[in-house]
């Protein structure tokens, strides 16, 4: 029964991680505040969806190969989401009029100062 | 689970509708790529998952990056400025 | 020789080459006839204007509206076709036998016959592994050469567009060479190898991405998979190796030669071992591996190394295609 409601309350705040995610996509219009909102909401919401699943399921195999898929997804899914960022950085010819940011040789520098 | 059944059928036929209504090309590959998705667990969900592996793997991954590396051949992902220009000026307003 | 061949000679000799003095009726044909001067009665053109004839009208009509009714019938004849299509297909699937049922026609005695013997006969726990590499193992043959084919026919434009565009270019030529827009992609955005975040993230996931294809090829006569699936696996993870250490670094271990080498010997393997069927029928030639036991690893037979085989040929296909569409060179 205690199992059933922790794996519903995680499996709840998993899907309002992802409705976030969902409403941020329509909420805003440029390319980057889109890819943040979409990494970082899906990351979480999966995060929360796979642990109440293996909640769920209890200690087996199975719940082995639920933990297996989330430390894939934690592993792929910023990384996608940082090239994607990097690829409209380098081809956005004019992303200095949408929002103020950092070359790397700045980031450099102020690293070193 | 019937109920899901249904849902997923539905956004198959949407989405074989939008990828031949869709004008940009690369909206196309990308509605395309859910679509082999979406059959992908239709397929789990018929108890076939030999054709879901092959499906997810062949038809979401490995098509959708020949298509985008086509795509790039012809020419067809230049970025359209004025669009941007258009948010730019949007977003300062 | 005397004068008259002489002057017909001459005669001769200057009619050929159009030197001669002309004769008096070559200049008459020469003149032109009086041109008429061009009379026709006002009113005539009046009513000339005036009244068109049926054939105008028509032109002045499809001038007019032609586009517009033009697309108007092929709207409307689209949506007739689109409608009668998809009336006659829905017609046909509420024809159907339902779903599931155990006296449909699918259900007769091949199914019987996979299901009660294939495990005895093949050897093959997972039934669909059986089926496409043992019952119907020349299908698949045909399937992995037809991949083959593709990944080579265009290994072979582009090398040639490649090497075309190497020479000198002719001046004559420069303008007509339609594969120039094969040379290079546009560059869209040219990826340097500098990415820390990927490197790091490649090397944790390459090595078991390559175990899970791997699992997948080797178990494909126990679990669902098999070669096609697990070949694409193994393709996905050489892309991700390109992609984090640049082509070079793939370069190395698997290039033009290599990927020739192994897939056309895997296609040989496999039109050896099972090309026979081609010849035969279906009748079953023992291979003289036995069988083993149901649910080893190492039982099943030829299903194993065809499996292998399969695998070998996609997954060097799948990568030689990107290589080629990205780079123009495997």
């Amino acid at each position: 029964m205690i199992r059933i409601i922790i794996g519903g309350f995680f499996l709840l705040s998993g899907l309002f991680a992802l409705g976030i995610a969902t409403l941020g996509m329509y909420r805003y219009s440029t390319m980057l505040n889109r890819v943040h909102v979409a990494a970082k909401c899906d990351t979480l919401g999966a995060l929360f969806m796979l642990i109440g699943l293996i909640i769920f399921s209890g200690i087996n195999f199975f719940s082995l190969k639920l933990f297996m898929v989330l430390l894939f997804l934690w592993l792929s899914n910023p990384v996608a989401s940082h090239l994607i960022a990097r690829a409209e950085v380098r081809t956005n010819t004019n992303l200095h009029e949408v929002c103020d940011f950092i070359e790397q040789e700045n980031l450099k520098d102020d690293v070193n100062n | 689970m019937l109920i899901i059944e249904w849902l997923l059928l539905i956004f198959l036929i949407v989405c074989a509708v939008a990828v031949s209504i869709t004008k940009n090309l690369l909206n196309a590959v990308i509605i395309f790529m859910s679509y082999s998705l979406v059959m992908s667990v239709i397929w789990v969900l018929l108890r076939s998952p030999d054709l879901a592996i092959t499906e997810a793997a062949v038809g979401a991954g490995v098509t959708s990056v020949l298509f985008f590396l086509a795509l790039r051949r012809i020419g067809q992902m230049q970025r359209d400025n004025d669009k941007n220009k258009k948010i730019s000026e949007a977003s300062k307003n | 020789m005397n004068d008259g061949l002489k002057k017909f000679l001459l005669d001769f000799y200057n009619w050929v080459t159009g030197n001669g003095a002309r004769t008096e009726n070559e200049d008459a044909m020469t003149e032109l006839p009086p041109v008429l001067p061009f009379t026709m009665e006002p009113d005539k053109i009046q009513s000339r204007f005036h009244e068109k004839t049926l054939q105008e009208r028509r032109k002045d009509w499809i001038n007019l509206h032609g586009l517009s009714v033009f697309s108007i019938l092929y709207r409307s004849f689209s949506i007739i076709t689109c409608v009668v299509i998809v009336g006659l297909l829905l017609i046909t699937v509420s024809e159907l036998p339902p779903f599931g049922d155990e006296n449909n026609p699918a259900n007769n005695e091949v199914i019987d016959r996979y299901i009660k013997l294939g495990g005895n006969e093949t050897g093959a726990q997972n039934i669909v592994a059986g089926m496409i590499l043992d019952y119907r193992a020349f299908d698949t043959f045909g399937e992995s050469a037809v991949l083959f084919t593709g990944a080579v026919s265009v290994l072979m434009i582009l090398s040639a567009a490649r090497r075309k565009n190497d020479e000198p270019k002719n001046k004559l030529h420069s303008g007509f060479n339609d594969r120039n827009f094969l040379k290079r992609a546009p560059p869209i955005h040219e990826l340097k190898d500098d990415d820390a975040i990927l490197r790091g993230v490649a090397s944790l996931s390459i090595p078991a991405i390559i175990l899970m294809g791997c699992v997948v090829i080797i178990n494909g006569h126990l679990t669902p998979g098999g070669g096609f699936s697990g070949g694409a696996v193994l393709s996905t993870a050489l892309i991700l190796c390109a992609n984090a250490y640049g082509f070079k670094k793939v370069h190395e271990f698997f290039n033009e030669r290599t990927y020739i080498f192994s897939s056309s010997s895997a296609l040989l393997i496999y039109a050896l071992s099972k090309g026979y069927s081609f010849f035969t029928g279906a009748n079953h030639i023992e291979s003289g591996i036995p069988i083993g036991t149901i649910g080893n690893i190492f039982s099943a037979g030829l299903i194993l190394p065809l499996n292998i085989c399969v695998g070998i040929i996609v997954a060097g296909t799948l990568y030689g295609v990107y290589a080629l569409f990205s780079e123009g060179e495997i």
